[in-house]
């Protein structure tokens, strides 16, 4: 028999409850062929007494329990402060009209609903709606900003009073969407959601100090005093480098040299330091492709100049266009015509579109995605590829940021159809402007604490899981290898938290995961031994 | 004379109207006059036709962008008229939803043929189904047909989306008290014209009679008691709409041409690039350890961060 739903009134949102909507392994959409679906780890005793699990079940902001009523009232007046600067345009002119817009014209259709990956795959929690979190704050700000709510309050709208449970409540709920616009893009009328848990993340960072540790102290913080997110300073990028010259030796038998700090290079290319770190092949896949194109091209070892990510752009402004600034700086300091992201999706929005209105007079140098520059090696014959060589069925991943922010959608096909062998490449459910997030988005790839990528892993990347199961529902067998292309480091993070670790689709299925270039570079004619292989990598 | 039917067919008109005017001047004024934002686009963006984004070009920032204002103005139509993107992903409440402005459509164009009708008949030519000006014939059809086929698509999807708002549990849960405010508004607005239309002035002969002294600024008093609470609804969703979040027609101009289709980039020396450099210059006062106190945009971004203290 069917579960009747438990229904979270907006009102009780900030009910005493000691979970206010409590998230059950059974309460998800179970994915063909899943038979168990998982429990989910009980946490100590000690843990739920000293930080914050009210919400679901999970916390993604390990934000200690108020002990004190003073600590209680500064939670609501630092939340009430920051959301009246949130309407200034002195403090949020980057965002004002769009956040006044959604905050002042959502006619509660609800049509974005379905189109919400975590919404549907969750069960349908009415907290994971991707209007829930924004009514609460409409709510919010009728009953303490306008006078019809101070006056009428539910009949006006305006039936929430704030405790400091309504705020933790938010804040983790801020974290429970991957701004991955999807919601926006079906809205009738355009009232985007997602920039309405960006801009409650906003409150949170720049006004009270919160935001998850693996974005902000050990992201932005350390980005901007080491140069990079993963903490590599620039000895030890140089390290990398020299690890990758080997490992492409290794790969294709003869040795590149990658340029470093090269002044005055046509291309400063600027890839996510995640891939250093955990997929060194994919540099070496761009340094072996621009050697071969003979591109004019450098890294940077400049503070900065070595890493493309740019975690601001979920959370907090200020970092993020701190960051951009610095990033520019270090392609100026090289002389470098133009900088060319790699194969990160975020960093692809975040430095080309986004930044483009705070990168005033000189700093305003052109930035370009890769993957017109990679389709542009195929396209010219400036490499030769051999499709056969990748013989195995391949699909795609859209990332959000690239694809549906930024509507890059032909280049990596066009890309495809020439490297992958005919009849092997298939397009999954949903796909280009209509794919959903990988689970990773907005920093969910990245974020570790407490119990939160058990969520992240069963909620949130659930729909992709079920989207790789479809695209490959014809060759299921595991003795047919399978490649999920995911050009996107964060991504690529979340298929192997996710897909390979959490649902074992490399054991079960035998698909494993990897971008574009190292499809690219398994396909050239000029590389004898195969560039991927299949049990090394996994 | 002084009388409430003559205070509600007259007076009350004329403020309704100003107000409905004003008040929507003034919020196209007020969102056009904030400051520009950062971009936040969402493709794909109709104006780039089928050539796509510019982003899928090598060198895209030296290229002349692509304009398609026709493949931007289908989009539109399709939306305007049709509200596609809810026929595509909400079917149920298009069924109600349609309707309903497909109602307000109908409206429009009923007040637009009976004001045209009654400037005729102050030039002395009757409108009539037996006229001698054909124009005026077809002024008496379109405005019957408009207006009954308005007040009853408006009526029956105000009662669907009523029907939906209280009978699906994710709508109920969702809906505060002024979506049903302002579906009762809607209720209100189209019944009585219904109401009328059917058993008081089936050819809006009264209602042309009393526009056309409108016109004149000499309004009689109204006698039938039905028309006057036909006025009475006009007259509250007139005062009412701009003040409410059915003022969406607004928002989402701004939403689909300022927010999702702006796809304008940064050029050196540009009006752009003057006002975003006058922005970061904005003093910011976030609290966060790490924004440094008092400074403006420009310094937090000079700022060589501390440590913060993220709880």
């Amino acid at each position: 028999m069917k579960k009747k739903a438990h229904r979270v009134h907006i009102k009780d949102f900030g009910a005493e409850d000691a979970v206010l909507s409590p998230l059950e392994s059974a309460d998800l959409a179970s994915l063909p062929g899943e038979k168990n679906l998982p429990n989910f780890r009980e946490m100590k005793k000690e843990v739920k007494e000293k930080y914050d699990f009210s919400l679901d079940g999970f916390s993604a902001l390990n934000l200690p329990l108020p002990r004190t009523k003073a600590e209680e009232e500064a939670i609501v007046k630092g939340f009430l402060s920051g959301l009246e600067k949130l309407f200034q345009k002195e403090n949020n002119w980057a965002f004002l009209l769009p956040t006044m817009l959604s905050n002042e014209y959502c006619m509660q259709c609800n049509t974005c609903n379905e189109a919400c990956h975590i919404f549907t795959e969750s069960g349908r929690k009415d907290i994971y709606r991707p209007n829930y979190r924004p009514e609460v704050l409409r709510r919010i700000i009728r009953r303490y900003f306008s006078k019809s709510g101070k006056l009428l309050r539910k009949w006006a709208g305006a039936d929430i009073d704030l405790n400091w449970r309504v705020v933790y409540h938010l804040a983790e709920l801020a974290y429970r969407c991957s701004i991955c616009r999807r919601c926006a893009s079906v809205c009738p009328m355009g009232v985007d959601n997602a920039l309405i848990s960006r801009e409650l993340r906003k409150i949170f960072s720049q006004e009270m100090g919160i935001a998850p540790e693996n974005v902000h102290k050990s992201g932005t913080i350390q980005h901007l005093k080491t140069g990079s997110s993963t903490g590599m300073s620039p000895p030890a990028f140089k390290d990398n480098i020299e690890f990758i010259e080997d490992l492409i030796e290794e790969k294709i038998g003869r040795r590149i040299t990658i340029p470093v700090d090269k002044k005055g290079a046509d291309i400063l290319l600027l890839h996510n330091a995640g891939e250093y770190m955990a997929w060194p092949e994919n540099p070496a896949a761009f340094a072996i492709l621009f050697e071969a194109a003979g591109i004019n091209w450098t890294l940077s070892s400049e503070v900065m100049g070595y890493e493309g990510v740019n975690y601001g752009v979920w959370y907090d402004d200020v970092q993020f266009a701190r960051i951009a600034f610095a990033q520019v700086q270090a392609a100026k300091n090289l002389g470098v015509k133009k900088i060319v992201i790699g194969e990160c999706g975020h960093s692809t929005k975040a430095l080309i579109t986004i930044a483009d209105r705070v990168l005033v007079g000189d700093m305003a140098i052109p930035r370009e995605p890769c993957l017109p520059l990679l389709e542009q090696f195929v396209t010219s014959g400036a490499i030769k590829f051999d499709s056969s060589k990748n013989n195995f069925p391949v699909t795609l991943h859209d990332p959000c940021n690239m694809v549906r922010l930024m509507g890059i959608i032909s280049p990596q096909r066009t890309i495809l159809k020439h490297i992958v062998a005919a009849g092997q490449f298939r397009e999954m459910p949903n796909a280009g402007t209509s794919n959903y997030c990988c689970g990773g988005g907005s920093g969910f790839a990245i974020m570790n604490s407490q119990n939160f990528p058990e969520w992240r892993n069963n909620v949130s990347s659930r729909m992709k899981a079920r989207q790789v199961l479809e695209a490959f529902k014809d060759v299921l067998d595991p003795s047919i290898p399978k490649y999920y292309c995911a050009p996107c480091s964060n991504c690529k993070g979340s298929a192997r938290d996710a897909l390979i670790g959490h649902f074992g689709f490399k054991d079960k299925y035998n698909i494993i995961y990897g971008g574009m270039v190292e499809l690219m570079v398994n396909a050239m004619v000029d590389v004898s031994k195969p560039f991927i292989v299949w049990d090394d990598e996994f | 004379m002084l009388s409430f039917s003559w205070l509600v067919g007259g007076p009350l008109i004329y403020f309704a109207v100003t107000l409905f005017v004003v008040k929507t001047i003034s919020t196209f004024v007020k969102y056009s006059r904030l400051p520009r934002h950062l971009r936040w686009d969402l493709y794909p963006v109709p104006h780039q036709g089928p050539e796509g984004s510019k982003y899928q070009k090598v060198d895209f920032g030296q290229m002349k962008p692509h304009v398609s204002l026709l493949d931007e103005f289908k989009v539109m139509g399709e939306e305007m008229l049709f509200i596609k993107r809810i026929y595509v992903n909400n079917p149920r409440v298009w069924a109600g939803s349609f309707p309903l402005h497909a109602g307000l459509y109908l409206g429009m164009i009923w007040v637009l043929v009976l004001a045209v009708g009654a400037v005729m008949e102050l030039n002395n030519v009757p409108v009539t189904a037996s006229s001698t000006s054909a124009w005026a014939t077809l002024a008496y059809y379109v405005t019957i047909v408009a207006g009954a086929a308005g007040f009853i698509s408006g009526l029956f999807g105000s009662l669907v989306l009523l029907w939906l708002r209280t009978s699906d549990e994710g709508l109920r849960l969702m809906s505060d008290p002024v979506s049903y405010v302002n579906l009762a508004v809607m209720i209100f607005l189209f019944g009585t014209g219904l109401v009328t239309w059917l058993f008081i002035d089936p050819s809006f002969q009264i209602l042309r009679r009393h526009m056309a002294d409108l016109l004149q600024f000499s309004p009689k008093t109204v006698k039938e008691p039905l028309i006057i609470l036909q006025m009475l609804a006009a007259c509250a969703f007139l005062m009412y709409l701009p003040f409410s979040r059915m003022m969406h027609f607004i928002g989402k101009y701004f939403f689909y041409h300022n927010i999702m289709w702006d796809d304008e980039m940064m050029r050196r020396n540009s009006p752009m690039e003057n006002d975003i450099a006058a922005y970061l210059q904005f003093k910011m006062t976030w609290a966060a350890p790490h924004i440094k106190k008092g400074g403006s945009w420009a310094d937090q971004v000079a700022e060589k961060p501390k440590e913060g203290d993220p709880k």
